[in-house]
C-alpha cells in the first residue's frame, strides 16, 4: 500500500489567481527515499506543507491526499504528529527549548507518554545521533550541523513513518551538510523510514533518491528514477542544479547509461572517451602565457603583510601569519575548511577588528589611517554571511533608498543609481517585497544591491552561494562579471569550490590561520586531488586540466568530432 | 561545569536545604547560629568556586561590615552601656556597634549562601521545581532562557552587518547614533515575530497542543535522595524544637542577653552547625571515597 498517495492536487493562495500547485500526482511507498527539486519559488515548500494538516497553509485546495489509504485529514492529529516527522530549514528557529535533552523529550513529552518511556526514547535517540557527548549542554552552545542533527533527533524520537524535509542543510556549511545528508540516508536505509526530502544540494541526494519530483511554476514536471530524471533534464533550466557527471553525460551527447556518482561518471568516461582521446597541449600552454601576462599588469589594491589575530590575550591565535595580495579588478576567493579564521580574515580587512601584529594596505594605504567615512563611502563594501542582517525596513525598496539617502548627489542621480544597481542585481521584481519574505537567493541579491550603492572599489562577501541552486549562482556569477568590467576587486571567501572553479581568478587555500596557497584557479585545482571540483576528479585521469564541467564537456566534444 | 557531590541530589532537596538554612541566617540573629552559617556558607562557596570565591568574598565582607558597624551606630541609638555622645547629642551605644557587626555578618552569609544557590541551582532544575507546580510555566521558562541568548547573538550580528556599511550605533554623531540604534532595534523585533513562526511551526508540527502533555525530567528521586532528606528532617526537627522551646534566645536591647548554654542549647547548635556544614561534609566524603578507590586500582 502507498505511504502517500497524492491525487490531482493543486492550490491557490488567497487572493492569487495563479495556482500555486496545480496536477500534482504521485504516490510514494514504504521505505522510498523521494527528492523534490525544480526552482526557487515553484511551489516545492508549499507541496511539502501538504503533508501534514496542521503544516498546511490557508487557501483553495483541491485533490486529494491519503495518507495509509486514508484521506488525511481523516487521520486523528496524534497519529499525524507522530507518523509524520518534519525537520525545516533554520536549524536555530525550529529549536524551541534551552537545554538539549529538554528539545530531544519535547515532541514525546507533546504525545504525552510517561516518564519511563520518555526516558528509554530520549536515551535511544541521544545513542542513535552520538549526541550523549553534549547531552546536558546548552542549546546555543551548538554549532549549526549540530543544531539540525538535534532537530533531526528530536523528531526520529516520536518515531516517525515519514521524514519530511525542507532544504535541511541551506544553512549549513558543505561538511556539516553531508554529515546531515549521510545521517538521512542512514535512517532511510537501517530504520525504513521514508525520506520526502527538498535540496538544492543534489550533487549528493541524487544518487541516495529512489524518486525524484520535478517541479516547475507549481506543475509536475517529471516523476522517475534520478537515472531517468537526469538526461530527460538536458534541455531545461534546471540542468544546472544537476550534479557534474550528471552535466557533462548530458552536455557530452548522452552515450551510455548516464552516471550519477563520481566514480561511476569516471568509469563512463574511461569506456567512451579514453581510446579516442589525443592531447593538444599546445593550446593550453598559450592560454596560461596570455593569462599571466595580464594578470602582471595589474596593481595590487590588498596587500596584507603577516598579520596575527586573537580574540583574546590568553586565547589561540585565529590568524597566523597571513600574507597575500589582491589585484585589482580580480575576483579572489579564499577556500577553506570550517573554522579556520576565514570570516575573521574578512573583519580584519573591513576594519572592524585590527590584527595585534602585521599590517593592511588598500590601495598603499594603512588601513588604521582610513576614516570611517572614506572607508564606507565608495570604498569597501562588505555583505556578510546572513545578508538578513543587512535589512532595516520594510521593503527592498525601502532599504535601497534608506541606504541611497547618505549618498551625496542630487535626488536625480540617487534614483538614477538606484535604477542601475536594480537592474544589475535583477530585483525590479522584488521592490515592494518585504525583505524577510525574500528567497535565500532573493535576499542575497537584494543586499548585494544595498552594498553596490555604496559603489565599493573591494568587495568583501563571506560565503555569497550558501543556500544558493545552482540557477541562482550561475546569475550570481553574471553580477560578478559585471562588476569586475568595471574595475571593482572581488574577494570572496567561500566554501563552494565548484562555484570558484568556474569563476574566480586566483583561488587561494587557507589552513590553520593562514593562505597555504594561493594560485590561478585553474592551476589551483588541477594541483590539488581531494580539495577539488567534482568534475576534476571524475576527469583527471583523461584530461588532466580540466577544471569546470564546462572544460569536460568541451575537451569530450573536440575528441568526438577527432574521432 | 564541574559539579560537586550536593549538586548532584534532587533539586527538591537542594532547593528545600537553601530555604531552609537561608531562612533561619536571616531571622535569628543569634550569634552562634550566624557565626556557623557564615562558616558553613564561606567554606561551601570557596569549595565551590576555590580562588574566585576566596577573591569575591574579601570585596565583599570587609566593607559590608565595616560598613555595616559604622553605620548602625549613627542611626540606631537603643542600648543601654553608653560609650560616649555624637554631637547631635545622641548617644554611641555599644549595642548599637555589635548589632551593626552581627548584621553584616548576616548579610555576608546570607551573600554567600546564595552564590552557592547560583552554582547548585541551575536553570533547569529550577524549572523542574516550578513545572511540577505549574506545567505550562516551566515551557514557557525555557523557551524564554532559549530566546534570550538567540537574540543578543542576532543584535551582534545586525550591529556587524550594520557597521560595514557605516550604520552601526558606533558610526557618526550622536544624533545618527541614535537613529541606527532605533533602527536596528526595529527590526530586531521584526527578526524576532518573523522567526517565532517557524518556532511556532516546529512545535505545533510536534504535536504541542495536544491533550495529555507529559513534562520530562532527568531527575530521579532515588534512595540516596531519601537518607538525605531523612536526615535533614532530624537536624531540622532538633532545630525547630530547640527554637519553640525558647531555650536558643537572643536579645539586643537595651542590654546584650543570650540564653544559658544548657543541654538542649547545645544540642541544638550541633543539629544546626551539621546542617550549614552538610554540603561541605558530603562533598568531603565523596572526596575520600574517591582517594581511596583511586589508591585501591
Amino acid at each position: 500500500m502507498a505511504l502517500f498517495e497524492i491525487r490531482d492536487l493543486s492550490f491557490f493562495y488567497p487572493e492569487s489567481e495563479k495556482p500555486a500547485l496545480h496536477g500534482i500526482n504521485f504516490s510514494i511507498t514504504q521505505g522510498e527515499f523521494l527528492v523534490i527539486c525544480g526552482k526557487s519559488g515553484c511551489g516545492k515548500t508549499t507541496l511539502l506543507k501538504h503533508f501534514k494538516t496542521v503544516m498546511t497553509p490557508y487557501g483553495v485546495r483541491t485533490g486529494e491526499i491519503y495518507f495509509e489509504g486514508q484521506l488525511l485529514e481523516k487521520v486523528s492529529q496524534r497519529q499525524q504528529a507522530s507518523d509524520i516527522g518534519y525537520v525545516l530549514q533554520s536549524p536555530d528557529n525550529q529549536i524551541v527549548t534551552d537545554k538539549v535533552w529538554h528539545e530531544l523529550a519535547f515532541g514525546v513529552e507533546n504525545l504525552g507518554y510517561d516518564q519511563q518511556t520518555i526516558r528509554l526514547r530520549v536515551a535511544e535517540m541521544a545513542s542513535y545521533f552520538g549526541i550523549q557527548n553534549w547531552f546536558s549542554k546548552r542549546v546555543e552552545e551548538l554549532s549549526g550541523g549540530q543544531k539540525q542533527i538535534l532537530n533531526l533527533a528530536s523528531v526520529m524520537a516520536m518515531q516517525p513513518k515519514v521524514l519530511v524535509l525542507d532544504e535541511p542543510t541551506s544553512q549549513l556549511d558543505p561538511i556539516a551538510a553531508s554529515d546531515f545528508l549521510a545521517t538521512i540516508q542512514k535512517i532511510n536505509t537501517e530504520l525504513g523510514t521514508t525520506i520526502i526530502l527538498i535540496e538544492h544540494r543534489l550533487e549528493e541526494v541524487f544518487p541516495m533518491a529512489d524518486k525524484v519530483l520535478v517541479l516547475e511554476d507549481g506543475g509536475q514536471l517529471m516523476f522517475d528514477s534520478p537515472r531517468k530524471v537526469g538526461p530527460a533534464l538536458a534541455d531545461n533550466d534546471l540542468f544546472l542544479a544537476m550534479p557534474s557527471p550528471v552535466q557533462i553525460y548530458n552536455g557530452s551527447g548522452q552515450e551510455g547509461t548516464c552516471p550519477l556518482t563520481v566514480c561511476e561518471g569516471r568509469n563512463w568516461l574511461e569506456q567512451h572517451y579514453k581510446k579516442k582521446q589525443t592531447e593538444t597541449p599546445q593550446k593550453k600552454d598559450n592560454i596560461k602565457k596570455k593569462h599571466v601576462k595580464k594578470q602582471e599588469e595589474k596593481e595590487t589594491i590588498i596587500d596584507a603583510k603577516e598579520l596575527w589575530f586573537r580574540y583574546e590575550k590568553t586565547g589561540q591565535d585565529v590568524v597566523k601569519d597571513l600574507s597575500f595580495r589582491v589585484k585589482k579588478g580580480e575576483l579572489f576567493c579564499i577556500l577553506g575548511g570550517n573554522g579556520t579564521g576565514k570570516t575573521t580574515t574578512l573583519s580584519l580587512l573591513s576594519g572592524i577588528r585590527k590584527p595585534y601584529r602585521g599590517k593592511i594596505f588598500l590601495e598603499g594605504k594603512d588601513i588604521r589611517k582610513i576614516k570611517d567615512k572614506e572607508m564606507f563611502r565608495h570604498f569597501m563594501g562588505v555583505l556578510p554571511q546572513n545578508p538578513q542582517s543587512l535589512f532595516v525596513t520594510d521593503s527592498v525598496l525601502g532599504e535601497l533608498e534608506e541606504m541611497a539617502a547618505d549618498l551625496q548627489a542630487g535626488k536625480t542621480e540617487k534614483e538614477q543609481k538606484i535604477q542601475q544597481v536594480i537592474q544589475d542585481t535583477q530585483i525590479g521584481h522584488l521592490l515592494k517585497m518585504h525583505p524577510y519574505d525574500l528567497s535565500g537567493g532573493e535576499q542575497q541579491r537584494a543586499a548585494l544591491a544595498k552594498v553596490l550603492l555604496l559603489e565599493p572599489q573591494i568587495l568583501l562577501l563571506d560565503e555569497p552561494t550558501k543556500g544558493l541552486d545552482g540557477f541562482y549562482k550561475k546569475k550570481l556569477a553574471e553580477i560578478f562579471a559585471g562588476l569586475k568590467k568595471r574595475g571593482t576587486t572581488i574577494l570572496m571567501v567561500s566554501h563552494d569550490i565548484e562555484f570558484c572553479a568556474a569563476y574566480g581568478d586566483t583561488c587561494a587555500m587557507f589552513f590553520n590561520g593562514s593562505i597555504v596557497t594561493s594560485k590561478k584557479a585553474r592551476d589551483f585545482f588541477t594541483g590539488n586531488s581531494f580539495y577539488t571540483t567534482a568534475a576534476n576528479r571524475m576527469a583527471r585521469n583523461i584530461f588532466p586540466d580540466a577544471v569546470t564541467v564546462k572544460d569536460v564537456i568541451e575537451r569530450c566534444r573536440t575528441v568526438r568530432q577527432q574521432g | 561545569m564541574e559539579q560537586d557531590n550536593f549538586s548532584g541530589y534532587h533539586p527538591v532537596i537542594e532547593f528545600t536545604y537553601f530555604i531552609f538554612v537561608i531562612a533561619i541566617t536571616m531571622f535569628m540573629m543569634h550569634p552562634v547560629f550566624l557565626g556557623f552559617s557564615f562558616a558553613g556558607g564561606a567554606v561551601y562557596y570557596i569549595y565551590l568556586k576555590r580562588k574566585k570565591a576566596l577573591k569575591t568574598m574579601l570585596w565583599l565582607i570587609f566593607p559590608v561590615l565595616i560598613l555595616s558597624t559604622l553605620l548602625n551606630p549613627l542611626f540606631n541609638h537603643e542600648g543601654a552601656t553608653i560609650l560616649g555622645y555624637f554631637k547631635t547629642g545622641n548617644p554611641l551605644t555599644l549595642e548599637s556597634i555589635i548589632y551593626g557587626l552581627v548584621s553584616g555578618v548576616m548579610i555576608v552569609s546570607v551573600l554567600n549562601w546564595f552564590s552557592c544557590y547560583q552554582c547548585v541551582m541551575t536553570s533547569d532544575k529550577f524549572i523542574y521545581l516550578f513545572g511540577k507546580i505549574i506545567p505550562a510555566m516551566s515551557l514557557i521558562f525555557s523557551m524564554v532562557l532559549r530566546f534570550v541568548p538567540k537574540f543578543k547573538a542576532q543584535i551582534q550580528k545586525v550591529s556587524d552587518a550594520q557597521k560595514c556599511v557605516g550604520r552601526d550605533v558606533t558610526n557618526g554623531n550622536v544624533l545618527q547614533r541614535a537613529k541606527h540604534g532605533m533602527k536596528i532595534l526595529s527590526v530586531m523585533i521584526t527578526w524576532a515575530l518573523e522567526n517565532s513562526v517557524e518556532t511556532a511551526d516546529s512545535m505545533r508540527s510536534r504535536g504541542y497542543g495536544l491533550r495529555g502533555r507529559n513534562n520530562f525530567s532527568i531527575y530521579r528521586f532515588d534512595s540516596r535522595d531519601t537518607r538525605l532528606m531523612c536526615i535533614m528532617a532530624v537536624l531540622g526537627g532538633i532545630v525547630f524544637s530547640g527554637l519553640i522551646l525558647k531555650k536558643v534566645t537572643v536579645l539586643y536591647y537595651p542590654l546584650i542577653e543570650i540564653n544559658e548554654p544548657g543541654i538542649i542549647a547545645v544540642l541544638t547548635y550541633t543539629a544546626y552547625g551539621i546542617l550549614c556544614f552538610l554540603p561541605f561534609i558530603l562533598d568531603i566524603m565523596e572526596d575520600v571515597k574517591w582517594h581511596y578507590l583511586r589508591s585501591g586500582i
